[in-house]
């Protein structure tokens, strides 16, 4: 029902979009909640369609992806309108994805999803957004290329996609999965599959780049994780080595890249990559009873967290102008509630205690020393600590300099409850984390 | 419930309290002092009704996630009182002696956010929720020191953020290690014996409590963050947050792991000497007078990780009784040191001198400081020094007698300190400058005299809660 409501008020919204956006706003945010109430009652995907079934898990997702989803439509401005529709396709297609237990299935949502992001980027205003959205669309293509050639291999060595009872002994299976990996790291920033992301989050259209890098992101980070789970754990040593060489490659690099950027989106979207090594922790230690809440609690952390610092990002690009580290300076004077708010959830991304950023971390990472990579664990450790250096530099230059103009914006109302929303998960996340463990319990 | 309310309530209530009183400046320093003032009473409270015999008093479980062990257990025993008590103590001077600081609102909600946190680390013996609290100190000192600071503040406040946060990752590693081989991350009911890989956790966690005392080759952070901060949030770094790595190491390595830390304390007691002699040494060297206090500072520091590596009763009560020491003394030499440079412009001791006829008040009171750093008979300083020697002779043997000698090294700088700043004929800028000095500074000034004293003639009362704090030893 959810999927239905999300397309159909996808197809509604654009009516709207010349005459009245508070109305195209509202449509939206009402089938964004409408869909997380049929979630809530348990109406999945799976009621109407077979290869599709929601457990705890997938559900607490989709609940948090339709939050933020909100949050980002109640967010936006009359500039950046197309993005509603396409935000409730991609609400749709990722409850889908989500839900689904068919590898053929994934495969398709992936493709799917991966188009409505070409889409999403294609909001070209000036020469920098092009260059993005173009960079965006041709690694796009070249990893669905690649994981269809995987996908073709590994067909062959299986009568059924189903999760749980795929032929995973085959002869080609491990080459077939490494070659769809390498795909699926495209799209999950890995390096070195991370070239065109580091352009793309920072040059297109930033609210834009607050659902490519923090929603996307996560949505396929978990997906994945369900969909590869028992190529994980049949195959451990493949599974340790790949997934401990490519997480402390992507954090390391993106780490020291980000540390001398001179542009803020470049700095959030370096930080993007280096989280996703973070999050490839878990994968690694797929043997260990956390690593399902570990991928669960880093997406849902990193949700909120990224879309919120590049919505901020992208309201004080259009209100102040801001694109280098020089244009924030005294920014706590010019944009009191903006400094606050950016400053919490650059805490949280840098892995600050009572914030989600850290608990997700804590578990995230315990999986990994739970199946005995305490190794790996501290080099990430260490990564993150030395990441504060980056994080630490912005906050240094909102509230340590002094302000050059002395324009002071206000945060607009949608603006404001759509960053509350963010704030209020950040919080929640980062004090309770039974509902995690609830959700991944059965798992 | 008071216990989880006054860790959570100063991080959530701190930002409102800087929004409602940003129009009214003057009144957030009032909230802060009334705030301190009941965290004492709180603390006070807790500490007449600690058991008897020792143990812990427990205070309560929150937010518990049975899957991950994670809980907020809250209990606390005569250590963390001494150490609760010690630390509302300090705020409460730490407002007096900033009452006329710059942008009050934003200075005190920083200072009363600072306050949930710190007693968090003390109160919970939830290992993964003391590690919470123990990084979020961080926070409000990042902002404490880059906002207020010095000239090279942002330098110093990014220099101490990030060099105590990556070594506390260390830590971090020992922790996961101690949950992922015991099954529990409360304190008390890890069991040392249950533990595969002992020497790797204890060295892990040793790294992290090491940097934050600090301990010789990870003290860089300290001089910079100490001098660049303003004197009031000096006082807290030296008073509150080195005591957080002595606590730790306390805690975690001689009551959590007593066989491996007695295999390791030789090297325990190598790192506290170094330290001793090394900072002793750099502040005899230094000109700058609140680098000199800084180093003093590291210097005692050593002496107390020499006291805890004794492993004895004896030990662990002189390094109680030090950590408090330190804390009441060097407090009113940054303070000083600070208020000398905040009125003549000037860092260095050799272009001080005759300030004695200017400005009597304060040179005495840093003249009483300084004599208890170097441990004269009647202040806290002697009392703690003794013990240390007494009981590392007792533990190692006579040939320890030599840190004693740390004694005289600190009777050097501090004399030769008082003699070219405080004494000495009258420089030049002494003479231009303004020795004013406000009515809450000296009396924070003079509590911290009578406390110097008060405790240097009386000092059972520490050695009582010691008393209860380390009856596991044996006791006396």
């Amino acid at each position: 029902m959810s999927f239905i409501v999300l397309i159909a008020a996808g197809l509604l919204v654009p009516i709207f979009y010349k005459n009245n956006i508070v109305i195209a706003k509202l449509i939206a945010v009402i089938a964004f909640i409408m869909a997380a109430y049929f979630i809530f009652a348990g109406q999945s995907l799976g009621s109407l369609f077979p290869y599709f079934v929601a457990d705890d898990a997938t559900r607490l997702m989709e609940f948090v992806l339709l939050v933020t989803l909100a949050a980002v439509s109640l967010a936006l401005t009359g500039f950046e309108r197309p993005l509603i529709a396409q935000m409730l396709f991609l609400a749709g297609a990722s409850v889908a994805f989500l839900e689904t237990n068919n590898f053929f299935i994934y495969i398709v949502l992936f493709e799917v999803i991966a188009i409505i992001s070409y889409i999403l980027v294609a909001n070209i205003r000036n020469f920098y957004n092009a260059e993005g959205a173009i960079k965006a669309f041709i690694a796009g293509a070249v990893a669905s290329g690649i994981i269809l050639l995987g996908f073709a291999l590994f067909s062959f060595s299986t009568d059924s996609f189903d999760y749980a009872s795929m032929n995973i002994a085959g002869k080609y299976t491990l080459i077939a999965v490494a070659i769809m990996l390498a795909g699926i790291f495209y799209k999950l920033t890995v390096v070195p599959m991370h070239g065109w992301a580091a352009d793309a989050y920072s040059q297109v259209n930033h609210a834009a780049a607050a659902i490519l890098s923090g929603v996307i992101k996560s949505v396929v980070l978990f997906a994945t994780f369900k969909a590869f789970y028992k190529f994980l754990v049949a195959y451990p040593l493949a599974t340790v080595l790949i997934f401990s060489f490519f997480a402390i490659l992507t954090m390391t690099l993106a780490n020291f890249m980000a540390l001398w950027q001179k542009r803020v989106s470049k700095i959030l979207a370096y930080s993007s990559i280096a989280h996703s090594g973070y999050a490839l922790i878990p994968f690694a230690a797929a043997a260990s009873v956390y690593s399902y809440a570990g991928v669960l609690y880093y997406a849902v952390a990193y949700i909120f967290m990224q879309t919120s610092v590049f919505l901020i990002l992208n309201d004080l690009r259009r209100e102040l102008g801001v694109k280098y580290l020089e244009d924030i300076k005294g920014l706590y004077k010019k944009a009191p509630l903006h400094s606050f708010i950016f400053t919490i959830q650059l805490f949280s991304l840098a892995g600050i205690p009572l914030l989600a950023g850290f608990l997700s971390k804590a578990v995230a990472f315990y999986a990994g020393v739970d199946a005995g990579l305490w190794w790996v664990v501290l080099i990430a450790l260490l990564n993150s600590a030395l990441a504060v250096g980056y994080y630490v530099w912005i906050i240094k230059h909102i509230y340590f300099d002094e302000p050059k103009g002395n324009e002071v914006i206000q945060m607009s109302t949608g603006s404001l409850i759509g960053q509350l929303i963010l704030l209020a998960g950040t919080l929640y996340f980062g004090i309770v984390a039974g509902d995690i463990f609830n959700a991944t319990i059965s798992f | 419930m008071v216990a989880v309310d006054i860790i959570f309530a100063p991080i959530v209530f701190s930002a409102l309290v800087y929004f409602l009183t940003r129009g009214a400046q003057h009144l957030t320093k009032y909230i802060a002092l009334g705030w301190f003032v009941v965290l004492f009473i709180i603390a006070l409270n807790w500490y007449h009704q600690l058991p008897v015999d020792g143990g812990f008093l427990f205070l309560g479980n929150f937010l518990s996630v049975p899957q991950f062990g994670f809980e907020l257990t809250l209990q606390i025993d005569a250590l963390s009182v001494a150490m609760l008590l010690l630390t509302a103590a300090l705020l409460i001077l730490v407002v007096l002696t900033s009452w006329n600081e710059k942008k009050q609102a934003a200075y005190f909600s920083l200072l009363i956010m600072f306050s949930g946190p710190i007693f968090g680390v003390f109160m919970t013996t939830n290992v993964l929720w003391f590690f919470m609290f123990w990084e979020l100190t961080l926070v409000p000192m990042l902002f404490l020191v880059g906002i207020w600071g010095a000239e090279e503040r942002i330098y110093a406040a990014i220099k101490f953020f990030i060099y105590t946060h990556v070594f506390a990752m260390f830590m971090f590693v020992g922790f996961y290690l101690l949950y992922k081989q015991t099954g529990y991350w409360d304190l008390t009911l890890i069991k040392e014996t249950a533990l595969a890989t002992p020497a790797l956790i204890w060295w892990l966690m040793f790294l992290g409590f090491a940097a934050k005392l600090p301990v010789f080759p990870f003290h860089t952070w300290l001089p910079d963050a100490h001098v660049q901060a303003p004197s009031s949030i000096s006082v807290l770094l030296a008073g509150v947050l080195l005591k957080m790595g002595a606590y730790g190491l306390i805690r975690f390595t001689v009551e959590l792991m007593p066989i491996t830390t007695l295999e390791f304390a030789k090297y325990m007691l190598i790192f506290g000497l170094i330290t001793t002699f090394f900072a002793g040494m750099l502040a005899i060297y230094e000109k700058h007078i609140k680098k000199m206090v800084a180093y003093s500072s590291i210097s005692h520091m050593g002496l107390v990780v020499v006291a805890i590596s004794t492993m004895t009763y004896d030990g662990l009560s002189a390094a109680l009784f030090e950590m408090i020491g330190h804390a009441l003394v060097i407090s009113p030499l940054f303070l000083i040191a600070g208020w000398l440079h905040h009125k003549t412009h000037t860092w260095y001791m050799d272009e001080m001198g005759g300030i004695m006829k200017k400005a009597p008040y304060a040179a005495a009171i840093f003249i009483l400081a300084g004599m208890a750093a170097l441990g004269l008979p009647g202040t806290m300083g002697f009392v703690g020094e003794l013990t240390i020697i007494v009981s590392a002779v007792k533990a190692y043997g006579w040939w320890i007698a030599i840190i004693a000698l740390a004694g005289m090294i600190s009777a050097g700088y501090i004399i030769w300190a008082v003699r070219r700043a405080i004494h000495g004929p009258m420089s030049p800028i002494v003479e231009k400058a303004d020795f004013s000095m406000s009515f809450a500074e000296r009396l924070a000034l003079a509590i911290y005299a009578v406390l110097i004293v008060y405790f240097g003639i009386n000092p059972q009362p520490i050695f009582d809660l010691a008393n209860q704090a380390f009856s596991f030893l044996g006791g006396m």
